[in-house]
């Protein structure tokens, strides 16, 4: 049996509880005994013989020994159970009450702590937020996992993904064995028209889907019904589903809208039913009608070889998803074979629903998951340094603690319960930031998050935050309290402890925390500046045209009066006539796509060239009307650009641009030649009268690619353009300007989206502005965390070698050498960690290159400067340390302690 | 005597704060300063000892009797005295009360 030592005169303690069942069973069973040995003694020291007397002992216990041993031993254990818990939870509260006191001691060292981990912690809160949105959210179909979306590519091309044409999916669907079906999505679907009781026309975003896509995603409308089969079938096909959004903010959120009729784009529409909020299939369509599959397919050729129908597909339970893509693959061949003109070479992809929506966003959240973790870590080191440095000085309260009875185990639980305390109050204000953060987040960028997504602070979020904090708590909190609590008790008693041993482990962790700060503030840095370079270099890209003073605005000739392609042009030229007359109008013009936008594609077949038809040149189709390029101000290089004598009775006049110039034709002869374009290959050849600049259709940071401008006076069956006018009056006039025109030709169409050009090209940058933006601040925190680490260190380590500088300068030290002394321990950590930085930095680069235009991840000159920065900001921090150093006066010095 | 339990608990403490004692000594304790008229089972003696340990009444840790042998001593804790002064004085007030009623005479 083990023997407890007894506790003196020490008012609150409670004994130790025994530390197992068995011992308090052990216990139990020797008091028992202690008992019925003591009732024996006593009756033989009455005189009774030994054995009668424990007899008699036995007896008196009132029951079979073995019973009363029973209710003893769960007495005992019941106490046990009972007590520690009490103590534990004692101890908490009384650790938990010292670190509010100790932190209200120590106003200066809570504050700094608090806002490091309450911006360390918020960044954090804030972008798992927007992630757990993003990426671990359910999407709002039934059994997501099942929802693939299918395509077509070219084997070994990374972009050659498209769509399926009407009659491909046609065949997909009748051939598939492994989906429960596939849907159809009309991506490409114009906006429909409007017009309210009072007020402008209004243009609704439309999607024509096909009639079953609604039960194969698994969603049921809020009122009414969704889209069925047979909704299609042409006489029963005027049935349109409204969105949440587009109910409440166009039908004012009648629950009875169901079953009503209102009039689109001229023909009247029944209403059957309201979607949940939030749903949407494609992106903010607020419409969808029914898709007439069999009316496209009645168009054999252009069924085959245009391919606009986004395909969805629901894979039947139990099927694996290789067999799945085996079986399409198959269905792809035969296609290929047999139509090679439309398929030949592809084959099919698929790819889950949840990827195609977020894979693109998913390693950008991930890297900026990974920076503010990064930034975390460093506020840790710097936390933990600050923890180090009281824990030193705090000693002796720790070592009376131990003398009087604290196990080790106690004192590190104290010391980190601080750290924890600490810690979850720098969460809380953090949480705070980061809901402002992620509202801040989501305004910047409105279009980069697909509306899918919500992103908000709620439990789940609330959870990984508090779950962060107590990480971090314990994080910064562990080392220095096994550090202090590292009982050797003379050292720490004797006075100056602090040159003890113990002090110079402690001092060589603290430098290899500050080593690790500077390797990740390097890391950071480095990522930042990447960014920074690579949008200087996209901004820097010639766009090719001039958008200063240029106004666009998007306009559809919707409805039954524009069914005759004619009327199309006539209006066209209407409005642009209208427009160019009114003053400030410098030129305008309207064309298909406004540039950054996109465009179509098309292919190209050359007059006196050979011509695979089952491999045709890819071109990108831009239409234009009117004085385009000198709207635009893009320079013509050969020939000339379209003018009155194009009219749409004679043989079609085409302009290409110069890229599609040199590719095309290395000689140099683009002008005059004759070529065609589309899927028929019986149509009419165009002669190409000109070649214009290049532009960034497609994005800045996508190449330019060859493009024809094609007239859209002679092919006006594009009825939604975006007018592009420069004008030197201010946008807001132009609008009015662009509206009266219009509304002069026909008032029941709509303007939409009034812009300037400058305003495009910006949103095409913002998703690039958001990283950067983002990126750029976690690498200052992470900057500022690591000058302040640098300084504290070497703050300590001059306070802590006080009586070492007060010897040096007695000696004769001058203060060029005590400064050389501190600032080179300053510079050798950093430059240690410059060094651990330039690995890391290096070896994870490779994860930044998906975002980076125009620079590699090992640009030499963003590194050269990012060392450069560090070095000075190290420098910085030594400073005043150093000069504390040489003021050091050696006689106070060496009395002090 | 039937003793109430926590009637029981005030003597216990009483007897602690002479000095600490082990279960049997309590016991011998109460006979002697009762004359015999209190009679408590040792087990049951034990378990208040436990419980009361549990509340935090008293705080019990092994020694060594006189004779060298092992026991398990208790001693009063502060908690465990105030409760005494209070239950004490408490126990005092009723027992007057009630013997004022029970001792009032005809009128």
């Amino acid at each position: 049996m083990l023997d407890f030592r007894i506790r003196l005169g020490i008012r609150r303690l409670l004994h130790l509880p025994l530390p197992s069942a068995a011992r308090a069973r052990a216990d139990a069973d020797a008091e028992l005994d202690a008992f019925v040995e003591a009732q024996a003694e006593h009756l033989m020291s009455r005189g009774a013989p030994a054995a009668a007397a424990r007899e008699e002992s036995l007896r008196a216990l009132g029951a079979p020994l073995d019973e009363v041993r029973q209710r003893l031993r769960h007495s005992v254990t019941q106490r046990e159970e009972h007590m520690q818990r009490r103590e534990r939870i004692d101890n908490w509260l009384q650790d938990a009450r010292h670190a509010a006191r100790t932190l209200r001691r120590n106003p200066g060292f809570a504050i700094a702590s608090l806002l490091t981990l309450a911006i360390a912690i918020g960044a954090n809160t804030a972008v798992f937020a927007v992630s757990r949105a993003v990426l671990l959210q359910p999407l709002p179909y039934a059994d997501a996992g099942q929802l693939y979306q299918i395509n077509t590519i070219w084997p070994n091309q990374a972009n050659s993904r498209n769509e399926l044409s009407p009659a491909d999916f046609a065949d997909f669907q009748k051939g598939q064995t492994t989906f429960t079906g596939l849907g159809a999505v009309v991506a490409a679907t114009p906006p429909m028209i409007w017009q309210p009781a009072s007020g402008d026309p209004k243009s609704l975003n439309a999607l024509d889907v096909g009639s079953n896509i609604f039960t194969l995603l698994g969603a049921r409308a809020l009122y009414g019904r969704t889209l069925m089969p047979g909704d299609e079938i042409p006489g029963h096909d005027h049935r349109v589903v409204l969105s949440f959004e587009a109910w409440q903010r166009y039908f004012g959120g009648d629950p009875g809208i169901a079953g009503r009729s209102i009039v689109l784009s001229g023909s009247s529409y029944e209403v059957i039913g309201v979607m949940p909020r939030g749903f949407t299939i494609n992106e903010r369509e607020e419409l969808w009608l029914p898709y007439d599959q069999a009316g496209t397919l009645a168009d054999a050729v252009r069924a085959r070889k245009q391919h606009y129908v986004r395909t969805l597909g629901r894979l039947k339970a139990g099927v694996a998803p290789a067999r799945a893509l085996a079986d399409l693959r198959t269905i792809a061949a035969g296609l290929a074979q047999a139509y090679p003109e439309a398929d030949s070479g592809r084959t099919a992809e698929m790819r889950p629903l949840r990827d195609v929506l977020t894979g693109d966003l998913r390693p950008a959240l991930l890297l900026l998951q990974g920076a503010a973790a990064l930034v975390l870590l460093i506020a840790c080191a710097n936390l933990a340094n600050l923890a180090l440095s009281r824990t030193m000085g705090r000693r002796r309260e720790l070592v009376t603690r131990a003398a009087l009875g604290a196990s080790r185990g106690r004192l590190v639980r104290h010391l980190v319960t601080e750290s924890v305390v600490v810690s979850i109050a720098g969460g809380l204000l953090g949480v705070m930031l980061a809901g402002a953060g992620t509202r801040w987040l989501l305004a910047l960028n409105p279009t980069t998050l697909p509306p899918l997504f919500d992103a908000k602070v709620n439990g789940t979020v609330l959870g990984f935050s508090l779950a962060v904090s107590i990480g971090t708590g314990l994080l910064f909190g562990l080392l220095p309290a096994l550090d202090a609590s590292n009982g050797n008790l003379h050292e720490a008693l004797k006075e100056g402890g602090r040159g003890s041993s113990n002090g110079r482990a402690s001092g060589r962790a603290r430098q290899m925390l500050v080593v690790a700060q500077t390797a990740l503030a390097l890391m950071l840095l480095a990522g930042a500046g990447l960014l920074v370079r690579s949008f200087a270099q996209l901004t820097r890209v010639t766009l090719g045209y001039d958008p200063n003073g240029v106004v666009t605005a998007d306009l559809r000739a919707a409805g039954d009066r524009y069914t005759d392609m004619l009327k199309v042009t006539v209006f066209y030229d209407d409005v642009l006539r209208h427009l160019s007359q009114m003053p400030g109008v410098v030129a305008v013009a309207a064309v298909s796509d406004v540039p950054t936008r996109g465009s179509s594609g098309t292919a190209l077949r050359i007059e006196g060239q050979e011509n695979d038809e089952a491999r045709l040149r890819d071109l990108r189709y831009l239409s234009v009307h009117g004085d385009f390029f000198k709207a635009m101000r893009i320079p013509i290089i050969a020939g000339r650009a379209y003018d009155a004598s194009d009219r749409p009775d004679i043989p079609e006049t085409t302009i290409l641009n110069a890229t599609a110039a040199k590719r095309y034709f290395p000689n140099g002869d683009a002008v005059g030649h004759r070529i065609k374009i589309g899927p028929d290959p019986n149509a009419a050849w165009m002669t190409v009268i000109g070649i214009a600049g290049d532009i960034h259709s497609n994005g800045l940071d996508v190449p330019v690619e060859p493009t024809i401008y094609a007239n859209h006076r002679h092919e006006p069956w594009m009825r939604s353009m975006s007018l592009v006018m420069r004008t030197s009056t201010s946008p807001v006039n132009a609008g009015a300007l662009i509206r009266a025109a219009v509304a002069a030709q026909d008032p029941s169409l709509a303007v939409n989206n009034v812009e300037t050009l400058d305003d495009v090209v910006g949103q095409s940058l913002a998703a690039r502005r958001f990283a950067l933006g983002l990126a750029t601040c976690f690498a200052l925190i992470a900057l500022v965390l690591a000058a302040i680490g640098i300084y504290g260190v070497l703050a300590y380590n001059v306070a802590s070698r006080t009586r070492e500088f007060g010897v040096r300068i007695a000696l004769g030290a001058s203060p060029g050498r005590v400064v050389s002394l501190v600032v080179g321990q300053g510079m050798a950590m950093s430059l240690v960690g410059i060094a651990a930085g330039l690995g890391g930095a290096s070896a994870g680069a490779r994860l930044l290159n998906g975002m980076l235009f125009g620079v590699t991840a090992l640009d030499a000159d963003t590194y050269v400067v990012v060392v450069a920065l560090l070095l000075f900001v190290a420098a910085v921090a030594c400073a005043v340390p150093a000069w504390r150093a040489t003021r050091v006066d050696p006689l106070t010095s060496m009395r002090a302690d | 005597m039937a003793l109430i339990r926590g009637t029981l608990d005030v003597l216990v403490l009483k007897a602690l704060s002479w000095t600490p004692m082990h279960a049997f000594e309590v016991i011998t304790w109460l006979d002697e300063r009762s004359e015999g008229r209190l009679d408590i089972d040792g087990p049951a003696l034990i378990q208040a000892l436990h419980r009361m340990e549990e509340k935090g009444l008293v705080s019990g840790e092994w020694g060594t009797t006189k004779n060298g042998r092992r026991a398990r001593y208790y001693r009063n804790t502060d908690t465990g005295r105030a409760h005494l002064r209070s239950e004490s004085a408490k126990l005092a007030r009723d027992t007057e009360t009630l013997m004022t009623v029970l001792g009032a005479k005809r009128s």
